[in-house]
């Protein structure tokens, strides 16, 4: 199925009423927003600190990935020769799709049953645990809240944090009917005993999988690496334990040089969880070797297109910068107000509102170029400065450039114009609209129902003036 | 100093007091105000729909009005914002109102940044009995780094206690077309915004956007909430929102 068959992204309007009336998850969000937040802001005051510029950081960020970006045919076949060299096999997917024919193949030739795998947003790009499954293949996420997010049959509402969504009670009564054991043994918030208790499982799984799957926060050219950076270790089982190891990528995740790197290193983990840097970070490079003691016998790299390319060159070309930190929605209005699945695809809040039209079709998610109030949130805390609100914007343009926006909307939108260039007759205009909403006004000077807005006032009343414009009682004035 | 105050579309429908009230201070300032009369709409809700073409036809009637004058002051970021950072990207291919616009831009400021930067005082603010706290909106502060400058001015007046609410700087969920477009996440994000500016306990909420103060004031009385005050800051300034 293609990325547009599976996006619900164009149910973005209905799904934001249900989650916005949905209790538990609004009490999730509420509890989530300010440690995100808040943690980042310390990460990055804590960089001060250290004697460290964060706005000079950034810069020197984004103009690594500028940099690669602009000649990023050039790193991808120095990156191919590196890790071939180093014993790794490189593949090319062109979309999802085949980035699930390739990694069932692998697995078919390797004899693989079961797969372990560790958080991946490119895997959820091709839905690859579905073709896994199909091809009778078990997928086993152990990232604990992928792990969470599989039980439940559901999908990741965060980047960084899939179950960001679910209340702990709600986890701890998912955790009891699929592990089997009575809800009532314990206090529900006791977090701790919750995650003794996946890890369990998840062992028991990490030793007999065959193979692992993970992704890779960055790909370095000049050692042919991939760069996990992890929280919970589980990247490191997943890359070393089972005998074959499979890496899905981004082509835009290089970094040319390990200098690069850890320039980068320095704005991820303080972006996404106000780290200095995350528990784990693991750089990964080839085979198990002669006298290593753990690695993977085979290592294939699967280095993913699915609809980057056409970005490059284009206006949105700034968006391949990304370093999937997630602190554009941390910082979002509209994300915490909904959380991560109402936005109908892999990737939620200001970037997925940017990235599910260009990588799904600009026609398949009308709504959430929209989506935003322009507070400009997101590109204000962006480590890499990605102007996200521009990037909507221009969306906001190409729809009307496409005839894609609704003919009411247009219609309004000329009539104002074409009214606000016609200055006498707007100054009439005015008038009598202000009269007409002085009129609709209680006795407070509020309007509790107003037809032409019902959107507005189903949660708000209107405050209006008096009934005269100050165009009207300043002409009256100046006369007087 | 020939100054032109352009009151924005919103302040002329919904709170004409605003408008008097910026004109009252920059008055005494000692500039010679003019209320150019062709005005109407920066042209702001059409760009933020993606349409260009009426965006630039607006934006070209403004700059015809407004390029005589040596400032333009206006009682709105977000108004402000359009004319300093949006105008100038408008005209690529056409250089001669490229420089206008460009033109135009430098010499446009918001009103606190005008009174606090530019005039830097000049007027007498009156007394104002009680405490105050200050929303900052998102393109005055993002957009133009609005920030030090309507604290300063609010802590000049006589008697008025400034409170800092938690999150001041997040959006109220206003965002023009959004507030109709998505009513619901909307109101959403202004409900948060309701509980920080309760959690500052100060008798008024202060902001320099009267389209985010109506989103405020709207939200507020329908929670119940009878009392708090919500001004533009040009009313306190100025002393009441009488016209």
């Amino acid at each position: 199925m293609s990325a547009a068959g599976r996006s619900q992204a164009m149910h973005f309007h209905a799904r934001a009423g249900e989650k916005v009336r949905n209790v538990g998850l609004q009490r999730a969000l509420q509890k989530a927003k300010p440690l995100f937040v808040g943690k980042r802001a310390k990460g990055i005051a804590a960089l001060a600190e250290d004697g460290l510029d964060f706005e000079l950081l950034r810069s020197t960020g984004k103009n690594i990935r500028n940099r690669t970006l602009a000649d990023l045919d050039v790193w991808l076949d120095i990156f191919e020769e590196r890790a071939t060299a180093s014993g790794a096999e490189v593949l090319w997917a062109r979309d999802g799709a085949e980035v699930s024919r390739l990694v069932v193949a692998i697995a078919r030739r390797h004899g693989v049953t079961k797969a372990v795998k560790s958080k991946s947003m490119l895997s959820e790009e091709a839905q690859l645990n579905e073709a896994l499954a199909a091809a009778g293949i078990r997928p086993v996420e152990t990232d604990l809240g992928e792990y969470i997010v599989q039980l439940a049959g559901e999908t990741p509402s965060h980047i960084i944090a899939p179950a960001v969504h679910k209340t702990i009670g709600e986890v701890e009564a998912l955790f009891a009917k699929e592990h089997g054991r009575p809800l009532e043994t314990r206090s529900s918030a006791d977090i701790p005993a919750m995650a003794q208790e996946a890890r369990a499982v998840l062992r028991q799984h990490f030793l007999s999988a065959e193979m692992g799957i993970s992704g890779a926060n960055f790909l370095i050219a000049e050692t042919g690496s991939a760069a996990l950076v992890t929280n919970e270790g589980n990247g490191r089982m997943v890359t070393t334990l089972p005998k074959v190891h499979v890496v899905i990528t981004g082509i835009e995740k290089l970094v040319p040089t390990l200098e690069d790197f850890a320039t980068l290193m320095r704005l991820l983990p303080r972006s996404a969880t106000g780290q200095s840097i995350s528990n784990y970070v693991s750089l990964l490079t080839g085979t198990q070797r002669e006298g290593d003691h753990d690695g993977p016998e085979k290592t294939v790299f699967i280095l993913v297109d699915n609809g980057r390319a056409n970005l490059l060159g284009s206006d949105y070309q700034d968006m391949l910068r990304c370093i999937r930190c997630g602190a554009c929605m941390n910082h979002c209005p509209v994300y915490f107000s909904l959380g991560g699945h109402a936005y109908g695809w892999v990737y939620p809040g200001p970037m997925g509102s940017v990235l599910t039209p260009l990588y799904t079709g600009i026609e398949n998610a009308l709504d959430l170029p929209h989506a935003s109030t322009g507070c400009n949130q997101c590109g204000a805390v962006c480590p890499v400065e990605i102007p996200l609100p521009t990037l909507m914007h221009r969306l906001r343009e190409e729809q009307n450039e496409r005839g894609l926006r609704p003919w009411s909307e247009r219609l309004a939108l000329t009539a104002w114009a074409w009214l606000a260039g016609k200055p006498v007759l707007y100054r009439w205009f005015a008038r009598r609209a202000a009269r007409y909403l002085s009129w609709l006004a209680d006795d407070s000077g509020r309007i509790r129902i107003l037809g032409l807005a019902p959107a507005w006032t189903a949660g708000r009343d209107l405050p209006v003036s008096s009934g005269r414009t100050f165009q009207e009682l300043y002409s009256a004035r100046k006369k007087a | 100093m020939r100054l032109a105050l352009y009151v924005t579309c919103l302040v002329d429908l919904m709170r004409p007091s605003v408008g008097f009230a910026a004109l009252r201070l920059l008055e005494a300032t000692g500039a010679e105000v003019f209320v150019p009369e062709g005005q109407t709409c920066c042209g702001q809700p059409a760009w933020s729909a993606g349409n260009r073409r009426l965006a630039v036809d607006l934006a070209k009637k403004a700059i015809g009005e407004l390029e005589r004058y040596d400032a333009v002051v206006i009682p709105s970021g977000s108004c402000t914002d359009q004319i300093r950072n949006v105008y100038p990207q408008l005209f690529a291919g056409e250089p001669e109102w490229e420089a206008r616009a460009r033109n135009l831009a430098n010499r446009t400021f918001e009103l606190t940044s005008y009174l606090a930067d530019v005039a830097k005082g000049g007027f007498d603010t009156p007394d104002f009995t009680g405490s105050v706290t200050y929303h900052d909106s998102c393109k005055g502060l993002r957009g133009l780094g609005i920030k030090r400058q309507p604290r300063e001015l609010l802590l000049k007046v006589r008697g008025l206690s400034l409170k800092e609410m938690p999150d001041c700087e997040e959006c109220c969920g206003f965002g023009g077309a959004f507030s109709v477009k998505f009513g619901e996440v909307s109101t959403q994000i202004v409900d948060r915004k309701c509980d920080s500016i309760v959690a500052a306990g100060a008798d008024a909420v202060v902001g320099c956007d009267l389209g985010c103060l109506i989103n405020i004031e709207g939200r507020l009385r329908r929670r119940g909430d009878e009392t708090t005050r919500v001004l533009h800051i040009a009313e306190v300034l100025a002393g009441g929102s009488e016209c």
